[in-house]
């Protein structure tokens, strides 16, 4: 035989097997309909990874709570690992919208994260529940680039409300405020700093200053600050960005008001910046779970092994809402979706939670203060 | 836009020579190689990061220390900061020697044509990178502050900065030495030797792999060292730190004339400074637009960089 037919034959066969393969799992798959996936999606590796690991945590808790009690339906959990990265979600993303084993995503974490994979998730009606994605076009619908309807939720309020928060927490008790705005370039990041610029007065914003999320020095943004006498400076980017950056404030004599949105808001942000960390003020549309439910926090230690992290409340809310929809029997993407709209329940903090039919809760509508004490992220409550 | 340049004029311009001195001892791990082989080490990049993770090891699991414990000072601070250059230095040789070995010696001793090597670097740049990221789970690591970064006076209204005035006087003493050791020891004449005619020196009884090897073992000190300096100054480090860190002193060796130690001298304080100044004038959204469009305009007029061509003699 000539050996080009014999490759041919070979590869022939072998792409018969693979196909057979192929079609008795997915024959399997369909006899097993008693056991469905979710799939939580966020940065559980990289530079953010421990917003991605929290928020994770608290999924699989919610999830072991379900399996626990022995459902006729068994949900697994599929980890979908994107950095927070805009570049690696639209490389995983797809993989995820094509296994119809997953019914709906708790995430994507991050909003350029959930930009990149939104496309995907949209052409397969993969329902999506954000635990902590914030940007405001994400429910813009006039915002065609980054609206996430119809399969897009989220639980935390946006950086609509989120920004001027942010703006009112950093100045607050500081006698003639001098504002310094930084952002690091990403969607999240330039879109909350818009909102945080909007409610900076005009007479007391000094400066801003644009830094790549990848820079190590930041000696010229110093010299700058330095020079205009700022004494807030608001930070909107990620924590471990901040760490370096507050790091680098305090080493080089600043002695003024550090103040970061819901992306420095992690405990890891503490452990990285050590002492310089001590008194930086954050903001995010989240709520601890041990003063949500000190309860539920003692068993989600215990089930765990770790204390929960940031967002933990809003990722247990969100996985909870698809675990009720799989109770009711919604088995499919579209049945699933339909659940969602349609949803109305409580959550762990006492909140009701409805969406509207851009994706946004009806019921979230607080952003609250943090203060880092003692190398811990402590909860001063709602920001006035 | 200028008024902050001119308010911060030195402050601007002590923090840019600080961080020149970083790239300058990167770049000359570069330029040491490029002189003896022509060739780029794309590696140099993974030989800085592995030991900016030497220095957070010595610091961290040997003298314990984390994000909140106090500086040192005194005989334990020297102690401290020695034994970390050291750490940072043996293991960036180390390394260094380790990919001359896999990446490179085999490949030339079959006589492989560059582009070969050039993928066969690039290929353990990206294991070294990679095998980094899975051991530290690709987060970034802190490294606690041993050196309280008091200020030793002010200067025209500038801050003098212990962390800044101990990278560039002790890089400069580096520097120095190793210009030194090129110019006049037997070792750096042979290197020289071979970075001028190869096939001449073989003739002349040099000893072309011993050469090479020391090449990149001295490439890898000076790197290492500029691991030490970068986690002292910065406090972290991550897997991908290299990256970065090595494309800017790839830059700045371009810029000085790849090749020319002098000239990796040059190249690293200007871009140095040329970043501090660019970030502080135009915003630092556009400090590497100036700095490639510099670097650019540069090659355009002097192809072979700042000093190239000025000075062959004392090529490394």
């Amino acid at each position: 035989m000539n050996k080009k037919i014999q490759k041919a034959l070979a590869v022939a066969a072998t792409a018969t097997l693979a196909l057979g393969v192929v079609s008795i799992s997915q024959a399997q798959a369909a006899a097993k309909v008693t056991t469905v996936s979710i799939a939580y999606q966020g940065p559980l590796s990289g530079g953010e990874a421990q917003t991605g690991i929290d928020e994770q945590n608290a999924v699989k808790f919610a999830l072991k709570q379900y399996n626990d009690t022995n459902p006729a339906v068994k949900v697994t959990l599929v980890s979908v690992d994107d950095q927070g990265d805009p570049s690696v979600a639209g490389t995983v993303a797809p993989g995820t919208a094509a296994n119809k084993n997953i019914i709906a995503v708790v995430g994507p974490a991050y909003s350029g994260a959930t930009i990149a994979s939104l496309p995907y998730y949209k052409a397969g009606n993969l329902p999506m529940i954000s635990p902590s994605a914030t940007r405001v076009s994400l429910t813009n619908p006039k915002d065609k680039a980054s609206y996430g309807g119809p399969v897009f939720h989220r639980i935390p309020s946006t950086d609509a409300k989120q920004g001027p928060a942010l703006a009112k927490y950093a100045v607050q008790g500081v006698t003639s405020p001098k504002v310094y705005v930084i952002d690091d370039q990403s969607s999240y990041s330039t879109g909350l700093r818009d909102y945080v610029l909007k409610q900076v007065a005009k007479s007391t914003l000094v400066g801003k200053d644009s830094i790549p999320n990848d820079a190590t020095d930041f000696s010229a943004t110093l010299s700058k600050i330095k020079s205009t006498d700022a004494n807030v400076v608001i930070y909107t980017g990620y924590f471990s960005q901040a760490s370096k950056l507050i790091k680098q404030l305090r080493g080089a004599g600043y002695k003024g008001v550090f103040a970061g949105g819901d992306g420095v808001l992690n405990q890891e942000f503490a452990d990285l910046a050590g002492k310089d960390a001590e008194g930086a003020r954050l903001t995010g549309g989240t709520i601890p779970l041990a003063d949500a439910d000190p309860a539920l926090e003692v068993k989600f230690k215990a089930a765990m092994g770790v204390a929960s992290g940031v967002y933990a409340v809003e990722s247990y809310d969100a996985t909870n809402i698809i675990l009720a929809g799989i109770k009711a029997g919604k088995l499919t993407r579209l049945a699933m979706l339909n659940w969602i709209n349609a949803y109305s329940g409580t959550g762990v903090a006492g909140n009701t939670i409805s969406f509207d039919r851009f994706g946004d809760t009806a019921g979230a509508g607080f952003i609250n203060g943090f203060v880092i004490t003692n190398g811990k992220v402590v909860s001063k409550g709602q920001i006035k | 836009m200028f008024s902050v340049l001119i308010d911060q004029f030195w402050s601007l311009t002590i923090s840019g020579i600080a961080l020149g001195f970083i790239y300058v001892l990167i770049s000359l791990g570069y330029t040491m190689v490029y002189g003896v082989l022509r060739m780029i080490n794309f590696a140099n990049s993974e030989i800085f990061m592995f030991g900016t993770f030497a220095t957070v090891v010595i610091t961290r699991d040997v003298f314990h220390y984390t994000s909140l414990t106090t500086h040192s000072t005194g005989f334990r601070l020297v102690l401290i900061l020695l034994l970390s250059l050291i750490a940072s230095m043996l293991t960036s040789a180390v390394v260094a020697v380790f990919v001359e070995f896999v990446a490179y010696r085999r490949l030339r001793a079959r006589g492989t044509n560059k582009l070969a090597t050039l993928i066969s670097a690039i290929g353990i740049s990206i294991v070294l990178s990679e095998t980094m990221r899975l051991l530290t789970h690709s987060r970034p690591t802190g490294s606690g502050r041993v050196l309280e970064k008091i200020s030793l006076g002010t200067l025209w209204g500038a801050n003098i900065r212990i962390d800044n005035v101990l990278t560039i006087v002790a890089a400069s003493i580096i520097f120095i030495l190793l210009d030194r050791f090129v110019k006049l020891s037997r070792m750096g004449k042979a290197i020289r030797a071979v970075s001028m005619n190869e096939d001449a020196s073989k003739l002349m009884g040099v000893n072309l792999n011993r050469v090479i090897s020391t090449t990149f073992l001295i490439g890898g000190l000076m790197t290492g060292a500029a691991s030490f300096f970068f986690v002292t100054v910065y406090e972290n480090t991550k897997f991908n730190i290299g990256f970065s860190m090595g494309l800017a002193a790839f830059t700045a060796a371009v810029l000085g004339g790849i090749g020319n130690i002098r000239g990796a001298f040059a190249g690293g304080i200007a871009l140095g400074l040329l970043e501090t100044y660019a970030s502080a004038v135009l915003g630092t959204q556009w400090k590497a637009v100036t700095v490639f469009i510099t670097l650019v305009l540069v090659l355009l007029f002097r192809p072979n960089g700042l000093f190239g061509e000025a000075i062959q003699q004392t090529r490394a």
